[in-house]
């Protein structure tokens, strides 16, 4: 008998595991099992470039679905509703019965929803896969005074692209600053000020107090008891590791699945990767759960090769990424616990990064800049934290001298 | 027969060795780099997403994208890692009394 492998969720992750198995072990049979009825696809593109009309469903698919059928990896689309790890057995909500001999569990992470006393709560909107995006996207079209309820990363960029739908938008977020405090503030500010100069109206420290309905328009009563009102409501507060299945059975959970190293869990022959897991980061000595294009993809490779045998240490640095009009921010690294913070760069046309540091090592760097701006220095960055060497700060500071020279071969 | 079209792009001491600089043409646009081995030339844009890799970090025979880190092998121009799927097109290359040209279509 084929040893069997099974993949559930159906995301990145997911995706990237199964072709890192294929590639590693030509005989084991490879089966997906995922919640929508798309093939893995590419999530960023959701808040932006779908929003914008600039790419459609199919461009959003993985490199298009030949990889699954090349590869010999199996897509079923079907939800999970129970899980016996005793006997190595999913059950659909269809009664059908999954044996597995190795599982990875990569079923992502999942909305945190705004509670309201009223039975408002279906109204709000939330983007997170593409029926999401489909949905948002057909009924904005005659909608144009749209509230956006926090101010990460996703609230952002959704706001980003409805503003260059001319749509008027209004975005509210409960902390005294975007993206929450571990963007510098100035980088924040920065972020706010282009949102502003584009016309978006940009509210922070305030709480959302209550949302009543008047005719086909809301009414969202702030915590300051100012009142604003609205055609369209779309939220952006945060995520949860996606784990419900899981929670009555022996599977150890703690923000996520808790994971090693090499993306096994506590039970035999079960493994996590991306989102949904907490992870143990060897460099950094922690456990860390990560939401990242990068990360989802990585660690699904890790847990392909662990899954094959070939036992791998996860230690990718995280970096991430953010688009919001013609800016792209990216962050690198660990952005807490430092010691010293050096500023390059005066200007987004240039680009701006700060870099922190810890022991005259750098540990992590947040920048800001006009599309590719600052993606070389932060790779750097990336790099010179995967060593943990002591840099030379005035050359981080100096825009006229190049970061290459800092990477020792 | 006609002149084959090679473009003077500049001096060979104009780049860093495993470093690019970009060059444009007309509308169209170029990265030209210096490897250990010599000189290259792709598109200028990724394939991906509008960015120049002008700001792209060179490793080796890689160029790597600014904005969302697709990578893509200099001399052949494959798309290595996503979110690049499509290769970039790459252009001959060559050296004469120390100045770069390349060969457009």
């Amino acid at each position: 008998m084929k040893k069997k492998i099974l993949i559930l969720g159906g995301g990145q992750s997911a995706l990237y595991a199964a072709r890192e198995t294929r590639r590693n072990d030509e005989k084991v049979s490879i089966t997906i099992l995922g919640e929508e009825k798309q093939l893995p696809y590419e999530r960023p593109p959701l808040s932006k470039d779908y929003l914008l009309n600039k790419k459609n469903e199919e461009d959003l698919v993985f490199n298009n679905s030949k990889i699954l059928d090349d590869k010999k990896i199996f897509y079923i689309n079907t939800n999970i509703e129970k899980v016996d790890f005793n006997t190595k057995t999913l059950v659909s909500n269809n009664e059908k019965e999954y044996r597995y001999d190795i599982l990875l569990i990569a079923t992502g992470s999942e909305n945190n929803k705004l509670k309201l006393d009223n039975n408002l709560e279906n109204e709000i909107h939330y983007l997170r896969n593409l029926e999401e995006a489909k949905i948002i996207k057909k009924k904005i079209e005659n909608k144009n005074n749209i509230v956006i309820i926090g101010g990460g990363f996703i609230g952002l960029e959704i706001a980003s692209s409805l503003s260059q739908l001319n749509k008027k938008v209004t975005l509210i977020e409960i902390g005294n600053q975007l993206m929450g405090r571990i963007i510098p503030k100035p980088i924040a500010d920065l972020v706010k000020h282009t949102h502003e100069a584009a016309g978006n109206k940009i509210i922070l420290n305030k709480q959302i107090l209550q949302i009543s309905k008047f005719n086909e328009n809301y009414k969202i009563l702030l915590s300051d008891n100012s009142e604003l009102e609205a055609d369209f409501i779309i939220a952006g507060i945060g995520s949860k590791p996606s784990v419900s299945l899981f929670e009555n059975t022996d599977l150890k959970l703690d923000n996520g699945i808790v994971t090693n190293e090499f993306c096994e869990t506590s039970i035999k022959d079960v493994y996590a990767a991306g989102d949904v897991s907490n992870f143990y980061h060897p460099l950094y000595k922690q456990y860390i759960r990560l939401e990242s294009y990068q990360h989802a993809q990585n660690h699904g490779i890790c847990a392909g090769k662990n899954i094959s045998g070939l036992k791998t240490e996860y230690t990718s640095i995280p970096w991430m990424w953010s688009d919001q009009f013609n800016l792209n921010l990216q962050l690198t690294g660990i952005c807490e616990n430092f010691d010293e913070i050096i500023e390059r760069g005066k200007n987004i046309e240039n680009g701006i990064i700060y870099f922190f540091l810890k022991n005259k090592s750098i540990k992590g760097a947040c920048g800001l800049g006009v599309a590719g701006k600052v993606g070389r220095d932060i790779r750097i960055t990336t790099k010179l934290a995967e060593k943990n060497v002591m840099v030379d700060k005035r050359i981080l500071g100096d825009e006229s001298q190049k970061l290459n020279k800092l990477i020792s071969k | 027969m006609a002149e084959e079209n090679w473009i003077e792009v500049g001096s060979i001491d104009s780049i860093e060795e495993e470093d690019l600089i970009r060059f444009d043409h007309g509308d169209k646009t170029f990265c030209v780099y210096r490897l250990t081995d010599g000189f290259y030339a792709t598109d200028g844009y990724c394939t991906h997403e509008v960015v120049h890799l002008e700001d792209g970090l060179v490793m080796d025979d890689e160029i790597e994208c600014p904005m969302h880190q697709g990578v893509f092998n200099i001399k052949s121009g494959e798309a290595l890692s996503p979110p690049a799927c499509e290769d970039l097109k790459t252009y001959p290359v060559k050296v004469d009394n120390d100045k770069i040209f390349i060969k457009i279509d």
